[in-house]
Parts: structure tokens; sequence; C-alpha cells
């Protein structure tokens, strides 16, 4: 009887040491992690969309609640701030849309005078060297410096027709979002 | 003195894992396709086995012997996640490369086997220098067979090209079997050079 409950007891301290040491580490990390999987996922189509600025758009990011979803659960929308001196000239901002095989995450920069500075593909699953054109510059370049407004369109690439209207899909959701919280984001 | 002497060394070539003991062999063949990831995984490893050696040292005598092998397993598990948490938080993308393989060291023989076979029969002081002794040997294990399927398999050394320009990598290193066919030419070497200083003594 002794040796069971000696057992019992060993056994819970030793979880219950080992849980909470874990918790406390967890909660010490978050942040890191929180920012090292934003850098290396978005930081590469954040930088290929906004240039000139002299803060670190990754850790200047803002989160704007954006509503709630299907279950009614909050949604955030991270912006990512291009900053000059003390004055946010544009910023980048994710949308996704259906493409051919799932959904398709664009990174759009739009500037503060209401103009698509470039859009960067951050997450796709296109069929590759057909759907998967609408990464290369060759079509991304044809968003530069059309207005930012709902409704943005584009001649699409032949042959990849769902992929290109996926893109213009996810780009109209993140002008239409940079629009709707102006006054939050500048 | 002489004794943590010993115990300290015998990880780098008497017991060096994964040639001597012959355990941990998933991770050594799954990461090992560069110098960076295997000195990464052994880092890892080690850090977890000289947390894990001390702590079932110093609980040695609370933990009875028919619960030991779970209380061992907490406590490994324990120093694995922190291990995870931290790398994610601050090496991200050897992280990624490294992906499943680290919460699979918990599941490590090596380390479950300093634990059994050494610690819990061990002062702390000696469980130390075992564990650390163990983990750089699995470390520098793991970054010569990285190393040296990197420079067969990728023709770089440290991700700095070193062979000349028009080099075919084999890259049939980088795969699965090339792992084992590199472990196996490593043993070869290392039981090469046993019986030669066998033959010299003796």
């Amino acid at each position: 009887m002794r040796d069971i409950l000696r057992m019992i007891v060993v056994l819970t301290v030793i979880g219950a040491v080992s849980g909470l040491t874990l918790a406390a580490v967890k909660q010490l990390t978050a942040g890191p992690i929180e920012y090292q999987t934003v850098k290396f996922v978005k930081e590469p189509a954040v930088k290929k969309v906004l240039t000139g600025y002299d803060n670190d758009p990754i850790l200047d990011r803002k989160k704007i609640q954006a509503g709630t979803d299907a279950q009614g659960r909050p949604v955030e929308l991270t912006v990512f701030p291009a900053i000059k001196g003390d004055e946010t000239f544009a910023v980048a901002v994710e949308g996704s849309g259906k493409g051919f095989h799932g959904q398709i995450g664009v990174m759009v920069g739009v500037s503060k005078e209401g103009k698509i500075l470039d859009i960067g593909i951050t997450s796709h699953s296109e069929t590759p060297g057909i759907g998967s054109r609408v990464t290369e510059p060759s079509y991304t370049d044809r968003y530069k410096s059309l207005p930012a407004k709902k409704g943005v369109a584009v001649d699409g690439i032949s042959g990849a027709t769902y992929s290109s209207k996926g893109v213009v899909a996810a780009v109209n959701e993140a002008v239409g979002l940079v629009e709707k919280f102006r006054e939050e984001i500048f | 003195m002489a004794r943590l002497q010993k115990e300290f060394t015998k990880g780098f070539w008497e017991m060096i894992p994964p040639f001597r003991l012959v355990l941990g062999l998933c991770p050594t063949l799954a990461v090992t396709t560069s110098g960076i990831n295997g000195l990464g995984m052994g880092l890892a490893t080690t850090f977890v086995l000289v947390f894990s050696n001390l702590f079932v040292s110093l609980l040695r005598r609370f933990i009875p012997s028919q619960v030991r092998i779970a209380s061992f397993i907490v406590i490994i598990a324990s120093f694995v996640v922190i291990v995870e948490l931290v790398m994610q938080a601050y090496f991200y993308p050897l992280f990624k490369i490294l992906g499943i393989f680290i919460p699979l060291i918990v599941v490590n023989c090596i380390i479950l086997g300093r634990a059994e076979a050494f610690a819990s029969k061990n002062g702390p002081v000696m469980s130390l220098a075992d564990g650390l002794g163990i983990g750089l040997g699995f470390t520098i294990s793991l970054t010569v067979l990285g190393l040296i399927r990197e420079f067969l398999g990728a023709g770089t050394l440290l991700e700095i090209p070193v062979m000349w320009e028009g080099y075919e990598p084999f890259a049939f290193m980088l795969k699965p079997p090339g792992a084992f066919v590199a472990l196996g030419i490593l043993l070869a070497f290392m039981n090469l050079i046993t019986q030669i200083q066998a033959r010299k003594g003796g």
C-alpha cells in the first residue's frame, strides 16, 4: 500500500513540476515565436511590395479587429506599415482568393495616395509551370500603380484563368480591407 | 578526478554514439544532409541529454523503481519541449529543417539509455560528465557525417562551395541510402583504426 502511494505521489509531483515549467517556457517564448513565424513566412513578400522605408515593418505590424467570421470568432487583420520619418506612407496587407487548387495568398502594397505599389504571392498550390506563372514578375508587375480601389482588374494569363482570377480576388480583398480600415491604418 | 575524466571522454571514442552504441540511428540517418543540420541536431540532443541525466541522477533516490521509466520519459519530454520552443523562437530556419525530428528526440534511445544505464546509478557530477561527453560525441558524429554527405552530395562545406566549377554532385548522398553508405564507410574506418591499435598494443 505504501509503495503504491509513493508511486502516485512521485509521478504526480514530477508531472506537475514539468507542466508548470513548460507553461512558463511557452509563455516566455510566445512573443519571439510569433515574430519569427511572421518574419520567415511574410517578410520576403513584404520586402518585395514595400520599398524606401526605414523601419522594420514586421516588428511594427499592427493588428486591427476586422469583424467576426461565420462562427462569430473575432478576425484580426495584420497590416505591415512602411514608415519613413514619422509618416506611414504605405502598408502591406494580405488577401486571399480561391485559385485552381485552394487558396492563393497575396501580399499587396498600397501607398497612402491609394495606389498599388506591387504584389507578392505568399502562398499558393497552383499547378507548377501553368498556374504558378502568376507568381512571376511578368504577371505581378501588371498590378503596379493601379488605383487601390475595389474592382481591380488585369488581363489574366491564358491557360491559367482560374489562378489569375484567384489573384485578382485576393488583391481586391486586400485593397478592400485597406479602404475599409483606412482611418486606423494611416 | 580520473574517473570524472574517464566518464567524460568515453563519449568521444570508446562509446561514441551512434557508431559504438549503435543507438539513435533515426536522427543520424535522417537529418545529416549538411554539416549545419548535423551540428544543430547534435547540440539539441546534447542539451536534453545533459539535463535529463542531471535530473534523473538528482531524483534517483525518490523515484520508485516500478515507475522509473515513466518518470524518466516525463523528464526527457519536458526538456525536449523546451528545446523545441527555444529553437522555434530563436533559430527558426533550423527548426523548420529539423522539423519532426526535434520532438522525436524524446524517443532517442541514447537519452533513455544513459538515464537508465548511468544516471540512475551514479551521482549528479558523474552523470553530468557522462551526458556532456556522450552528447558531444553524438554532435561530432552527426557533424562529420553531415559534412561528408554535404561535400559529396552538394559540393559544399558549411554551405560554402568548395569543389571546382562544373563538379557534378552525387545527389545520391543526400538521399536516405547515401546516409547508410556514409555511415557504413565511417564505421569501417573506425574499425580499421581500432584493429591497427589493437595490433600495435598486443
